[in-house]
């Protein structure tokens, strides 16, 4: 996991989205679920980055990242170097007051790592204030703004502040440890190539006995190791300076050579307070970003869903396949009777007792010499029989609700051979007075309009 | 190999007389939108098979299937063959081996050819026209299949002739159901998938199975629906809509600009958010025809659904939301005219959309700083008070209809508004509750993850109530 992985997330669900589908299928074929939330979507991104257009977004960043890095960390080395330099530079009238030194490989390191410790507690705030005294914050504000591209590569992405927060911190820990490495080359090669006295002093009232507490307290880490880099009372005392003489003590430069011993315990300070601690700094904000990564990209948007995703069986009910879409042409039927003739040679009834067509008939006020019911529970053989001794005109009932079956579409063109007209005339249901709607009787006109035939008639009453 | 160790899963096929709502059943059950279903017979032509699959494993595959057409003759081939009763369904193979190329069964072979692989038979009636003796030859070609079987009554019309259908189906059938597939109910649909269950011992496991898993997915769609709504007010109430500017003072127009983008950010997101959640209940397809599935005309900053959907004063006095010139006079004259509103398309009532909310009454309008000559006007987060609760009664609203929807249903949703509907969700208590949440979305700050499940979890209870 690292900081690419989640530049591609954030781009890979912001675009690129896959469906549930894809997604548990993925789960599955990986073997994923029994993972925790973090690796399965490692492991997503991993699978998907190649999606993303080359060069993705991420190694831009990650890329400028690392220049900025580079141009920063190259940029504290020397820096270290030159203060280093700087601090000790000593021009042989008076000597090295090793309090400054002090200041810069102890003191001030310790108070930053105080407020880097304080930042690192309120990193989860969006707007931690505390980042903005960061050197690598203003640092990096300066380099990015020459890079026009950096810039536009950066603007495009919306990064959790929570991250961004951690990133500062930790560079800055980076920056203030390649600062601290130069100052103690810079020390260690200014000792090897000249001779310094060290000195200190101080306006305020401070007795050599107590200077030498101070100092051993601050050495309690390397004073068992190196006993030789603790500073006694008697080099404290010896190398206390005064500048209103405008001369040298003479006691010092009888001991001039004691003085140089100083070295030690600077090199043990700088090693300690500003290497090893900040390193430990360093590690707690590596770790920190860490979390703040894991946490970053488990609240992503569209994270949830994925997880979801992935986690959850996928039901699916639908059908696979496309449907084959039934059409039919609408098309006004022409045989259309709006009533019915009072007298027919026969009246049929499709799937009704004879009863009901009497009933029909009557209602209908229409009067037939016979009656017939075909359909319904009858035989074909019976059916066939019947329709071999129609003639004329013949008027046919149908129920309008049912829908007109091939099987009764069967029975029409074997009436038709033997008729000279035959009328359908759909009824409702007793309970409606017989009367069809319209919708079923265009349902029935539909029908017959597939036969089209000159014999056939529709008759609409409702 | 291994599929011939593990038994079979069960399979239905839904059967019976043409148009009399057999794809209606199986859309509702399958949930799928997609199924050809219209009043003229002989809708489907081809039968088509819906598989409950997990993670593709079929637990039970369900097959609409075509109406009977010539069912009198089939039974006339199938009896000229005379045989003893167990050799029956080795008739019905007969048939379909002897007829498969024969146009005129196809609608027989595709509905036989299921059930003679196995399939168990959904007899599909509708109680709402009398019975009649024409359906005594399908029943009994279903009977010869001996496959076991059940009837469902459906009723597509108003009246009621299912005692006579039962006495009629009770010859035939050992179960005799009502189902209607209209409704959306989860309690029909356990209930029919634990009659389906009877019809064979080793078929209860796995519709037990499918029980489950319906009901758990029903809860996992209310729960995305609730993150889903949850989300988008959220991210209303909180977005910053920016504009730059040229000149040196900002124009009307510039301001008229930024309010015309910051609505429009807000309506599609509300768009996009109303599309995520009929994908999730399975309607897609009705986007296709419509923008959106509701509210077309009823603009989200409209005063009709204000009214209909935001606080009334005296809400907004009790939950303490009222905040001062924000939400004025106009609501206590708007619900002056609600019941003009009920019972009516609500575009249709209320013209002179958009002038309801002003540029305060959504938010202040900031100018921003002047770095390198460039000006940005900016407004949000959302100061309107009454707003979320707008937001959250028509997402609600959307979502209820939604999910109410039947997967049979064809043609466009139609909107009718009952002043209730903001009763069923919304009390003293709920309100209050939600308003600390809409205060914070509104202070512009970070909201935390543990803010935003806590919030999700008020939006599913006040779901809970009318879904
Ligand atoms: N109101 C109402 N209408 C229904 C119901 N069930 C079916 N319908 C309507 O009845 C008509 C026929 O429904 P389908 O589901 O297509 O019937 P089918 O049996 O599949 O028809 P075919 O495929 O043609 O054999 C459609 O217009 C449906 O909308 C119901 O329970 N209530
Ligand atoms: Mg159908």
């Amino acid at each position: 996991m690292n900081l690419r992985s989640y530049i591609d997330l954030y781009q890979l669900l912001d675009g690129h989205a896959l469906t549930h589908e894809e997604n548990r299928a993925f789960a599955l074929k990986n073997d994923l679920q029994a993972q925790s939330s973090l690796r399965m979507l490692l492991a997503w991104v991993r699978a998907h980055q190649n999606s993303l257009s080359s060069p993705a977004q991420s190694a831009k960043f990650c890329k400028y990242l690392y220049i900025v890095s580079l141009v920063l960390g190259v940029l504290a080395l020397v820096l270290g170097v030159m203060t280093g330099i700087g601090l000790l530079s000593y021009s042989g009238k008076e000597p090295v007051n090793l309090i400054y030194f002090l200041a810069v490989a102890a003191f001030i390191p310790l108070f930053t790592m105080l407020l880097a410790l304080f930042s690192m507690l309120r990193a989860n705030q969006a707007q931690s204030l505390l980042i903005h005294i960061s050197p690598a914050y203003w640092m990096e504000k300066i380099v990015g703004f020459f890079s026009q591209e950096a810039r536009a590569a950066l603007s495009k992405l919306t990064i959790n502040p929570l991250l961004l927060n951690w990133l500062v911190i930790k560079r800055s820990q980076l920056l203030a440890l390649l600062f601290a490495i130069g100052l103690l080359l810079a020390l260690l090669g200014i000792v090897a190539t000249k001779d310094i006295a060290f000195a200190w002093s101080t306006t305020i009232q401070v007795s050599p006995k107590q200077f030498h507490t101070f100092l051993e307290t601050l050495s309690w880490p390397w004073s068992s190791l190196f006993p030789s880099a603790v500073p006694s009372v008697d080099l404290i005392t010896q190398s206390q300076y005064f500048r209103l003489g405008e001369t040298l003590d003479s006691g010092m430069v009888a001991n001039a050579a004691r003085l140089g011993e100083w070295w030690k315990f600077l090199a043990c300070a700088t090693l300690f307070y500003a290497i090893v601690v900040r390193f430990g700094m360093w590690l707690l904000a590596s770790f920190g970003f860490h979390q703040a990564l894991k946490e970053s990209l488990m609240s992503l948007e569209g994270v949830e869903r994925l997880l979801f995703e992935m986690n959850t069986p996928l039901v699916t009910t639908t059908a696979p396949k496309q449907e084959i879409v039934f059409a039919q042409e609408i098309h006004q039927y022409s045989r259309v009777l709006q009533t019915v003739d009072p007298h027919y040679k026969t009246t049929l009834g499709w799937a009704m007792s004879k009863n009901d067509i009497v009933i029909l008939n009557d209602s209908m006020q229409v009067s037939s010499e016979c009656v017939f019911d075909i359909g319904g529970t009858n035989t074909l053989y019976e059916d066939e029989k019947i329709i071999s001794g129609l003639q004329g005109e013949v008027l046919l009932y149908v129920k309008s609700w049912e829908p007109p079956t091939m099987d009764m579409m069967d029975a029409l063109l074997a009436i038709i051979t033997q008729v000279d007209k035959i009328t359908l005339l759909p009824t409702g249901t007793k309970e409606d007075g017989y009367i069809p709607t319209s919708r079923e009787l265009n349902i029935w006109e539909r029908k017959i309009q597939t036969l089209n035939h000159p014999k056939v008639w529709l008759c609409r009453i409702n | 190999m291994s599929h011939q160790l593990t038994a079979p899963h069960p399979k239905f096929a839904v059967v019976g007389h043409p148009n009399k709502g057999k794809s209606s059943i199986v859309a509702s059950l399958a949930q799928d939108d997609t199924v050809q279903i219209s009043d003229t017979p002989g809708t489907t032509i081809k039968s088509r098979s819906f598989p409950l699959r997990m993670d593709g494993e079929i637990i039970y595959e369900l097959f609409d299937t075509p109406g009977f057409q010539r069912a009198r003759s089939v039974l006339a081939w199938l009896e000229k063959h005379d045989v003893p009763a167990h050799k029956r369904a080795e008739a019905v193979e007969a048939f379909i081996n002897t007829h498969r190329e024969n146009e005129r069964f196809s609608d027989e072979i595709e509905l036989l050819t299921p059930i003679m692989e196995g399939a168990g038979i959904i007899y599909v009636v509708d109680g709402s026209k009398p019975y009649g003796e024409e359906y005594e030859a399908e029943m009994e070609i279903l009977r010869w299949t001996g496959q076991p079987s059940m009837a469902l009554i459906n009723h597509i019309g108003e009246n009621d002739y299912s005692q006579e259908w039962r006495r009629a189906l009770e010859q035939y059938f050992r179960i005799v159901r009502e189902y209607d597939p209209m409704e959306t109910d989860p309690q029909q649909q356990v209930l029919l998938l634990e009659s389906m269950a009877q019809l064979d011992e080793s078929w209860r496991v796995p519709l037990k199975h499918s029980i489950v898993l319906f009901e758990g997915r029903r809860d996992q769609k209310l729960e995305q629906s609730a993150k889903t709504i949850a989300h988008l007010v959220q991210s209303m109430l909180s977005h910053l809509e920016q504009f730059r500017f040229s000149g040196e003072d900002v124009e009307d127009t510039d301001r008229q600009k930024l309010l015309k983008n910051y609505q429009q950010h807000l309506r599609a997101l509300e768009q996009k958010s109303q599309k995520f959640i009929e994908q999730l209940w399975s309607h897609q397809h009705l986007q296709k025809e419509q923008e959106s599935l509701l509210f077309e005309g009823v603009d989200l900053f409209s005063k009709e659904s204000a009214s209909i959907f935001g606080l009334s004063r005296q809400e907004m006095v009790v939950t303490g939301v009222t905040g001062g010139a924000v939400t004025g006079a106009g609501i206590d004259l708007l619900f002056a005219g609600h019941t003009l509103l009920l019972g009516g398309a609500i575009g249709a009532v209320v013209g002179g959309v958009g002038a309801y909310f002003g540029f305060d009454e959504l938010s202040g309008i900031k100018v921003l700083g002047k770095t390198l000559g460039k000006r940005y006007l900016e407004m949000g987060p959302m100061e309107n008070r009454n707003f979320p609760y707008i937001l959250l009664g028509r997402s609600l609203y959307h979502l209820h209809k939604v999910a109410a929807r039947s997967h049979a249903k064809r043609g466009a949703v139609t909107l009718t508004m009952d002043e209730t509907f903001k009763e069923k969700w919304l009390d003293d208590q709920s309100r209050k509750s939600l308003e600390k949440f809409h205060k914070r979305f509104r202070s512009g700050d970070e909201i935390s993850s543990g803010e935003i499940q806590a919030y999700e979890a008020l939006v599913l209870a006040c779901l809970k109530k009318i879904v």
